[in-house]
């Protein structure tokens, strides 16, 4: 079917011909790229963003594991390296963003930035060549974590109507004008947070996932196509794919760091006296 | 831990995170006070069956959620 991208690209493969003959030509990667059947054929659920989240669980958990048995006083490679992934998520986000009290969030910290990354980065991998985080699904799931995570912590520490009034009475406003404010600040801090932050790597993933695919399958039909033009025009478009993939490595980092971040930072602020 | 260098650094770190987080929460008060008024609005436009709440709840809300951010970012 020449419905996606990529089948309008085999079937020009296949002679030029779609096989719906009122969809000739190159299909532009759509949101169809995405949706994967169950990998047993029909309708279920064992797809392979499925399968990928587990495979990311396995490769966390083994990396840590794994680097962390020998505890040698002087490292070798892999513990050094699990060592700086830890040190890093452990100083630079949870000391020096949440300070006081910080040590009992540092697990939730590095898994989530290692999960994610992992998760992400499946989306540049030879074979796989899909990140996972752009299924809505995934990242609604960890942003609901965080979302329970520094409001349980707020409430813990203030009580639910302390927690409440710190987040909505702002000081230095007129008492009259608390009213008005406090719908919006209610709004920010307990609705638009956890929105953004699924939203803000959702979009990421899929974005860069969808780019990838237009320079890629682009360039293949290109390659296939009968115009010589095209033929010869064809490596701009893979080069421009490979530009992309080491741009997407980059953002794929960055998006686990500031999903991290971000989620330091609430929690902070959840905790935060200043009020 | 085999490293853990940050004293100073730490500090400036703390600097970049307090900006990062509060450029986030400023796009989220520009963001809540629309949606939050627009909602207020938009329910009593529903309640008393007008259509002039809406509009008026969505423009009050970016107004009150800037001077939020003026409250509390830009007083020194």
């Amino acid at each position: 079917m020449a419905l996606t991208a990529l089948g309008s690209v085999l079937s020009a493969e296949e002679g030029g011909e779609a096989v719906d003959p009122s969809k000739a030509g190159f299909v532009p990667p759509n949101s169809l790229e995405f949706a994967y059947p169950d990998i047993f054929g029909g309708d279920g659920w064992l797809t392979k963003p499925v399968l990928q989240i587990v495979l990311a669980v396995v490769v966390v958990f083994l990396f840590f594991f794994l680097s962390s048995r020998k505890r040698a006083m002087v490292p070798g490679k892999f513990q050094f390296a699990g060592e700086g992934v830890y040190g890093f998520i452990r100083n630079g986000v949870g000391r020096d963003v949440i300070g006081h009290g910080f040590e009992k969030f540092v697990p939730y910290l590095v898994t989530l930035f290692a999960f994610i990354y992992v998760n992400n980065v499946m989306g540049i991998f030879p074979g796989l060549n899909f990140p996972t985080m752009s299924r809505i699904g995934f990242p609604i799931v960890l942003a609901l974590l965080t979302w329970g995570i520094y409001n349980y912590v707020g409430i813990r520490k203030f009580g639910v109507y302390g927690y409440f009034k710190n987040m909505m009475f702002p000081p230095g406003v007129p008492k009259p004008v608390y009213i008005l404010l406090a719908p919006i600040e209610f709004v920010s801090t307990f609705l638009v947070r956890p929105v953004t932050l699924a939203l803000r790597l959702f979009a990421n993933m899929f974005a860069g996932h969808l780019l990838l695919l237009v320079f890629m399958l682009g360039g293949a039909y290109m390659l296939a196509n009968e115009s010589l033009l095209l033929n010869v025009l064809s490596p701009f478009a893979f080069v421009t794919a490979i530009a992309l993939t080491f741009f997407e490595a980059l953002i794929q980092l960055l998006q686990a760091y500031i999903f991290t971040l971000l989620t330091a930072l609430y929690i902070a602020g959840a905790m935060a006296e200043e009020h | 831990m085999s490293q853990d260098a940050d004293g100073e650094a730490g500090e400036g770190k703390r600097e970049q995170a307090r900006a990062e987080s509060d450029a986030w929460n400023i796009t989220g008060y520009l963001l809540g006070g629309p949606i939050a008024w627009g909602a207020i609005g938009w329910l009593l436009d529903r309640w008393l069956g007008t259509e002039v709440f809406l509009p008026v709840g969505l423009v009050m809300g970016l107004g009150l959620g800037l001077y939020i951010v003026w409250v509390r970012y830009g007083r020194s």
